[in-house]
């Protein structure tokens, strides 16, 4: 799910970057060390959209650094055990299949594959349904629950199922 | 939520309602949410004044936790004063305990540290890592042989069988751009361009810096190959040059798409084992040059002679001839070592699906690959002359035993049905002896280039040099 919050910051600049362009250097600063970073709470930070408020900096003792509060609008993307997510397929093997949904890495084991579907390998490995009119191999999308989610400092972990209703292959672009 | 409304500190009413979705989402699926939420707790430090207000939104949630348990024990103890209620409280309890744990899921496996299955966290590492795959996933034991037996059907159903390749000196030969002589230096300006990976052969790799040159007829080799096997690649150099040396051999990855496990993924260091490989072993061909690097399945392998393109490889085997790329030659295309081994593997092929009468399931590789091998060298009697140092015990060298793996019969006397007298020195009384009745009198390499080559090699190729004697 994305969210559109305020987060704060407090940032350390090197004295350098002092002058009339510090605000627009503690911008660019942010936005280096934020985007595309993940914490637990908030998930993915997906972009920062604008800087609400920069207080006032205190010099740190030794060091000539300033800590400035940054606080900041930014778009978060954070999973949630229980959600149904739209993913595109990245693997299929025997194991089961792996997607993504942008940062997010997804594994759906072959136990969360409804029974009907069977692995077929060969170039173009996929799981497809006895009578063939379901398939699921590299670059589909798929909906799917997800039951499982870990945050790392870069990455997201989620386990996802599609054993349930309404879920599975939503678009096939080799049918297309 | 009102105590959060309430804070002065908190500035963004969104995060309040991520934090409320995240309880909502919790509670709903069957787990307890406090563990997970603590655990949540635990990883973020930046967000400290934050943290400070979850903490207090969450001893409340655990406040209530506690409160429901506490409701639930105190019906229980009400009960427990009737004596037959007893046992099914106690049937009670333990239902709920199973409820809380899913059903007892065996977590057969873990992608991020969660079970696959149930999405629980788990703490242990268990299991076999199958980093080549895709980071982070590990499967048990009981999991491997799940899958291998399902996979086992499905390969047989399609006619195929696993082979597991090895890339240095067996589809390639690589050596540092630093090491490369003077000779060789012509080389460089013969590279082809990575337009086009598939027609070329020889490769220079600035970023590792290396050059690569693949083995004659190895495209034709994986082509045909890959109709009759599920085709791994495993080699003893780390991954990113595994994975570099893959899009060479595979630039249209039809063959080894995640199939490529390199010595960061194994599980025993200087060794090579089918463990990481999800196919039963006994329908399991192996590639190598190395035979030493296989030492629990000897039996799986096909020794191959190695390709040494460069000097600097060469030199590391302690060869001190001149290297092919320094004789500006190559092995040849038609019939060097991967066009006999195709041959070898096509026949143990035919034989393990249309030669084999047994049931499908139960028929070994393994045993064809030792019927075929038997072959090679049916029929000849072979006699060793000054071979092996005095005391040596005879059949334990490895040419006797690799003579009777080829399917010779070696003897230690000398009679009229000896075919074949191996000795490298032509004034031996055995060797005479040869010489004299008409029957071959052989270099060990003869022995040799047969296991190689999986043919028998026309005897005057390997004659004793006799004119030292005379």
């Amino acid at each position: 799910m994305f969210f559109h919050i305020i987060l704060e910051r407090n940032m350390q600049l090197h004295p350098r970057y002092f002058g009339r362009n510090l605000r627009e250097n503690l911008a660019a600063k942010l936005m280096k060390d934020v985007e595309g970073t993940c914490s637990g709470r908030h998930g993915f930070v997906v972009a920062i959209t604008g800087i609400e408020n920069i207080g006032k900096g205190l010099i740190r003792d030794g060091t000539g650094f300033v800590t400035f509060p940054v606080k900041y609008q930014c778009v978060v993307f954070r999973p949630f055990k229980g959600e149904i997510l739209e993913a595109v397929v990245t693997m299929v093997n025997k194991m089961g299949f792996f997607a993504e949904a942008g940062p997010v890495q997804i594994f759906v084991s072959n136990h969360l594959i409804p029974d009907d579907m069977e692995f077929q390998s060969g170039d173009m490995p996929n799981y497809t349904t006895s009578d063939g009119s379901v398939k699921i191999q590299k670059d589909c999308e798929v909906r799917l629950k997800i039951i499982g989610t870990r945050v790392d400092a870069t990455e997201i972990f989620c386990i996802g199922t599609i054993k349930d209703d309404f879920l599975g292959v939503i678009n096939d672009p080799a049918t297309v | 939520m009102s105590l959060q409304a309430d804070s002065p500190v908190h500035s963004s009413s969104s995060d309040d309602f991520a934090a409320y979705l995240d309880a909502e989402l919790d509670s709903k699926s069957s787990e307890s949410s406090p563990k997970s939420r603590e655990e949540e707790v635990d990883e973020e430090e930046e967000e400290e004044e934050e943290e400070e207000e979850e903490k207090v939104a969450q001893v409340e949630l655990c406040d209530l936790e506690s409160k429901r348990i506490k409701r639930f024990k105190a019906e229980i103890s009400e009960n427990l004063e009737d004596p037959e209620g007893s046992t099914s409280h106690r049937a009670l309890e333990l239902n709920l305990e199973a409820s809380s744990s899913k059903e007892a899921c065996t977590h057969p496996g873990s992608f991020g540290d969660m079970c696959i299955v149930c999405g629980q966290r788990l703490n242990e590492e268990s299991g076999v890592t199958f980093g080549y795959i895709h980071k982070g996933l590990r499967l048990g034991n009981d999991e491997i042989v799940r899958l291998r037996n399902t996979d086992m059907k499905n390969l047989l159903r399609h006619r195929k069988l696993y082979l597991v390749l090895d890339l240095d000196h067996t589809l390639l030969n690589s050596t540092l751009l630093i090491h490369i002589t003077s000779e060789e230096e012509y080389l460089k300006s013969q590279t082809d361009s990575f337009e086009d990976v598939s027609k070329g052969s020889l490769f220079m790799l600035d970023s590792m810096p290396m050059m690569t040159k693949l083995r004659p007829f190895v495209r034709t080799f994986l082509k045909e190959a890959s109709k009759m096997f599920e085709m791994y690649i495993y080699t003893m150099g780390d991954r990113p040059y595994a994975l570099e040396m893959a899009k060479l051999l595979d630039p249209k990855k039809e063959y080894f798409s995640a199939k490529v496990i390199s010595r960061d993924d194994g599980t025993q260091r200087h060794q090579k084992g089918l463990d990481v490989v999800l196919g039963q072993e006994s329908a399991v061909l192996i590639l190598d040059d190395t035979e030493n690097a296989w030492t629990k399945h000897k039996d799986n392998l096909i020794l191959m002679e190695r390709y040494h393109f460069f000097g600097s490889s060469c030199r590391q085997f302690g060869f001190n001839c001149k290297s092919l790329s320094e004789l500006k030659s190559d092995e040849s295309d038609s019939d060097g070592a991967l066009a006999s081994v195709l041959k070898v593997l096509t026949r143990i092929h035919h034989m393990f699906f249309d030669e084999l009468t047994t049931n499908l399931e139960a028929r070994d590789v393994r045993q064809v690959l030792k019927t075929v091998r038997k072959d090679v060298l049916k029929g000849c009697k072979i006699v060793f002359s000054r071979v092996f140092p005095t005391q040596f015990q005879a059949d334990n060298h490895y040419l006797w035993r690799m003579a009777e793996n080829l399917g010779a019969i070696c003897s230690k006397e000398l009679d009229s049905s000896v075919t074949h007298v191996v000795s490298t020195d032509a004034g031996t009384e055995k060797s005479r002896w040869a010489l004299k009745n008409e029957k071959f009198l052989v270099h060990p390499q003869w022995i040799e280039a047969a296991n190689f080559l999986w043919e028998k090699q026309p005897e005057h190729k390997f004659s004793v040099n006799q004119t030292k004697k005379e």
